[in-house]
């Protein structure tokens, strides 16, 4: 009988929504929410003995808060320790991911759930991460790869991309009959002849990014306010999606020497909006932009800002937004722009 | 860019960041009472102001 | 095999003549009796004196024992070509010569290996049993470690100096020992010729060296290739010591002269010859560390294998990320010409293996041979015995002690002349 401990978020422990994205890490016995369904899918060889669950906002950003969780985690001695899944909730995802990376780093096997563009991906180290659906309407798919994969990590089998398997695999050390000089003139032996003889090391790939030269004097340029934190004129106009944004919008501020309360709203399913509908210059700080630009700091606040929402935005669309974005801002003679991403 | 999880913006490939404090509020510290918050704020806007007039060769933060 | 003077120009061939050894011992005089070696410590540190030091100290280790070095500086092979040298380690025992001609006597199963403190060196172990043993070339040879301590006053540019020079002329004492005794083998080495028609690809080889000045240097006939050009030049040079390691950053990523004079590329190039390929020569480059310089460098080397007709190239390194700019640039220099290649890589894949391999992969080539990742953890156990030193400061342990180490600090582990058999592979 195996000994399962889950990890989930505040929302699906029972605890509450974004409102509660900073529930203190905490535990109950058994099977929580989506953990019944998981349990099962495990069956009965493997027990989800406790549930261990944590606020999004402090798991993704407090490295306390994660030290707690996985003391928790590992108080309840886990033989292996799952985690979400987590869809394209970004903090869930890196939250989940770090979790099964303590876990694995502590010699406990670690599955970890998400979907493959979640960011939280990268953070897993050398725990499983298993592919989830999109949405929680996936969510007993999703359930079911996890399960699948649990039992396989158990069972001491490779959990491979056949199986869902999403992220980095890790690279071990082996020592193997043939000396790197041999294996180095039959690989180019082979590639001299035109084959496809595979290599041993994968090349990464990095999105590289080439800095854009610096504005030397702000005092004298046009800078643009742009984010991805939904934020629109209460009522929401242009009907900016929540989540998967499939576009971007822009809003006049000309003239406006503040982002009032009450006149914007922001839109965007991944966080709290809360504190940011109290004072929207907490998301696009038109307040201390405009003082700064009357003071002479800024030569002229641009009198338009853009707007997404970057909450599972797909990779192919925000990329787009961006290639738009630096267009129409370079057309507008903008060289200078501040992003406030949530 | 202005965001909390740096970490991530690196990663990807952002160039010039300046930290957070908070996911839900990129310009914002509802821990401070008003006055010290939007001086807070305006330090963030004038630290940005700072990146964009720094030649940097990857990712930096600021 | 190839006869002699098969081709224009080609009159030169080396005769290696090995000598196995099986057991070790110190004794009263220095000999080679049916496999065993003796050595006289006296006489030993006779050959070893110089004003910088103070003492020398010479022990063996043998594969098995439960001992371990630390501080590891370089390693060399016993080799001469007569009494005195005769032209080995030219440069050094020696003028600066070309050799790589006539007879060279090999002791095979020895190495000498200079252990202690230097500035600019990097912790460096070799374990001669449990799971580091494996990881070096050195846990499979008998091993006459040679420990020192400096003069009063002398400096640590002159202290180096003096423990090269030493070590050099011990090996070459110690191959003394069995020029009377008939060979356990004997293999002819001709000059690779430069014209051939056989219709087999043409296949070079380009051996980057480190040479960053003091402390982190290599020397070709006793000189300093830093600021040398890239440099086609006869292997059976290298057989008879004219590269000498005076390198010791990097330990798990470096060269020592016993691995450049076994040099692992070139022989399996010379083993291929007439099979499955032709081998076309060698070419020594070195590893400058400003970036134009490198861009130079690796031009100049990649017109070099045109000129000299190779149609393949297998690139190899020393160190660390900075040196695998000098393969990747040379790869995609070659692909100006036509020219294929391969290149030796270790990956600094972080301990958990997740992290990307490489930080300067080639940009027009994927042929990447992998010789393991150099953070994954190691534990070593405790041992009986430790030279070198008495503490391993990156485990902040005494040397004796067991210890979690990185692939890192392994010396020779992740041979990026292509020596091991350590690679990478996906974990389940």
């Amino acid at each position: 009988m195996s000994r399962v401990v889950h990890y989930l978020n505040q929302f699906f422990a029972g605890l509450g929504g974004e409102n509660a994205a900073s529930t203190p890490p905490g535990v109950k016995p058994g099977p929580v929410g989506p953990g019944r369904k998981l349990q099962e899918l495990l069956g009965t060889d493997h027990e989800i003995v406790a549930t261990v669950y944590c606020g999004d906002d402090l798991a993704a950003a407090s490295p306390e808060a994660m030290a707690a969780v996985l003391e928790l985690v590992m108080q309840a001695r886990p033989d292996i320790v799952l985690a979400g899944p987590a869809s394209t909730s970004g903090r869930y995802g890196v939250a989940c991911a770090r979790v099964a990376a303590g876990a694995a780093r502590a010699g406990i096997a670690a599955v970890a759930s998400m979907h493959p563009e979640n960011p939280g991906l990268d953070d897993a180290g050398a725990a499983v991460v298993i592919a989830s659906g999109a949405s929680v309407r996936e969510m007993g798919a999703s359930l079911e790869r996890l399960a699948a994969a649990a039992r396989k990590r158990l069972a001491g089998e490779a959990v491979t991309e056949a199986d869902g398997r999403i992220g980095k695999v890790p690279r071990k050390n082996v020592l193997v009959d043939r000396n790197a000089a041999s294996r180095a003139v039959d690989l180019l032996l082979a590639r001299l002849q035109g084959k496809d003889a595979p290599a041993e090391v994968p090349i990464p790939h990095f999105d590289h990014v080439t800095p854009a030269p610096p504005v030397p004097d702000p005092a004298k340029a046009t800078i643009a306010l742009v984010t991805e934190s939904g934020l629109v004129p209460v009522g929401n106009p242009g009907r900016l999606e929540s989540a998967r944004a499939t576009r971007w919008l822009r809003y006049p501020i000309e003239g406006k020497a503040t982002a009032a309360a009450g006149e914007y709203a922001s839109v965007h399913g991944g966080y709290s909006t809360v504190w940011a509908n109290q004072d929207p210059n907490r998301l696009l700080p038109l307040d201390v932009a405009r003082e700064l630009e009357r003071e002479g700091a800024i030569g002229v606040l641009h009198g338009e800002y853009l707007v997404t929402t970057g909450n599972g935005t797909t990779v192919p669309n925000a990329r787009r937004f961006g290639v738009e974005w630096a267009a129409e801002l370079r057309r507008a003679g903008i060289t200078a722009a501040i992003l406030t991403a949530t | 860019m202005l965001c909390n999880l740096v970490s991530i913006a690196e990663r990807v490939g952002a160039v010039r960041i300046v930290a957070t404090r908070g996911i839900p509020y990129p310009t914002g510290d509802p821990s401070l009472p008003p006055a010290e918050e939007r001086a807070w704020r305006r330090a963030l806007v004038e630290r940005a102001l700072k990146a964009i007039a720094t030649a940097v060769t990857g990712p930096t933060q600021f | 095999m190839r006869s002699e003077g098969s081709a224009p120009g080609t009159g030169s061939v080396l005769r290696l003549l090995s000598h196995r050894v099986t057991a070790v011992a110190l004794g009263p005089t220095t000999r080679y009796d049916e496999g065993t070696l003796s050595v006289s410590a006296a006489a030993a540190c006779a050959a070893l004196a110089s004003d910088a030091i103070a003492d020398f100290r010479v022990s063996w280790v043998s594969p098995g024992d439960s001992a371990r070095i630390v501080k590891v500086l370089d390693v060399v092979e016993p080799r001469t070509k007569g009494r005195g040298g005769a032209g080995i380690f030219p440069g050094f025992l020696g003028l600066p010569a070309v050799e790589g001609t006539g007879e060279t006597h090999v002791l095979r199963g020895v190495a000498v290996i200079a252990a202690g403190f230097l500035p600019r060196a990097q912790e460096a172990v070799i374990d001669m049993s449990g799971p580091g043993a494996a990881l070096t070339p050195f846990g499979a040879t008998h091993n006459l470690v040679v420990e020192f301590t400096p003069a009063e006053g002398a400096s640590w540019e002159s202290v180096d100096i003096a423990v090269r020079l030493g070590v050099l002329k011990v090996a070459a004492l110690l191959a003394e020992a069995a020029l009377g005794a008939p060979p356990d083998d004997v293999v002819t080495l001709p000059a690779i010729p430069h014209l051939r028609a056989s219709g087999l690809p043409r296949v070079g080889a380009i051996t980057n060296l480190q040479t960053q000045g003091t402390f982190k240097d290599i020397f070709v006939h006793g000189k300093s290739f830093g600021r040398a050009a890239p440099t086609l030049i006869d292997p059976n040079q290298l057989h008879d010591g004219a590269v000498v390691s005076g390198q010791f950053g990097h330990p798990a990523l470096k060269n020592p002269t016993y691995v450049h004079q076994n040099h692992p590329v070139v022989a399996e190039l010379r083993r291929r010859d007439g099979k499955d390929l032709e081998f076309a020569g060698l070419i020594l480059a070195p590893e400058p560390v400003e970036a134009e310089q490198k861009e130079r460098v690796s031009k100049q080397a990649a017109e070099l294998c045109a000129a000299a007709n190779f149609e393949g190239v297998v690139i190899t390194k020393e160190g660390g990320g900075n040196a695998d700019a000098d393969i990747s640039l040379k790869m995609d220099a070659l692909t100006e010409f036509g020219i294929g290649s391969v290149g030796l890589f270790a990956e600094m894949a972080g301990a958990e293996g997740t992290a990307p391999s490489l930080v300067v992969p080639p940009e027009r080539s994927t042929a990447l041979i992998s010789t393991g990742n150099y953070d994954e953890v190691v534990r070593l156990p405790a041992v009986a015995r430790a030279y070198g030193g008495a503490t391993v400061d990156v485990a902040g342990a005494p040397a004796t002690a067991e210890m979690d180490l990185p692939t890192a600090v392994l010396y020779c582990s992740l041979s990026p002349l292509g020596a091991g058999r350590l690679t990478c592979r996906e974990a389940a």
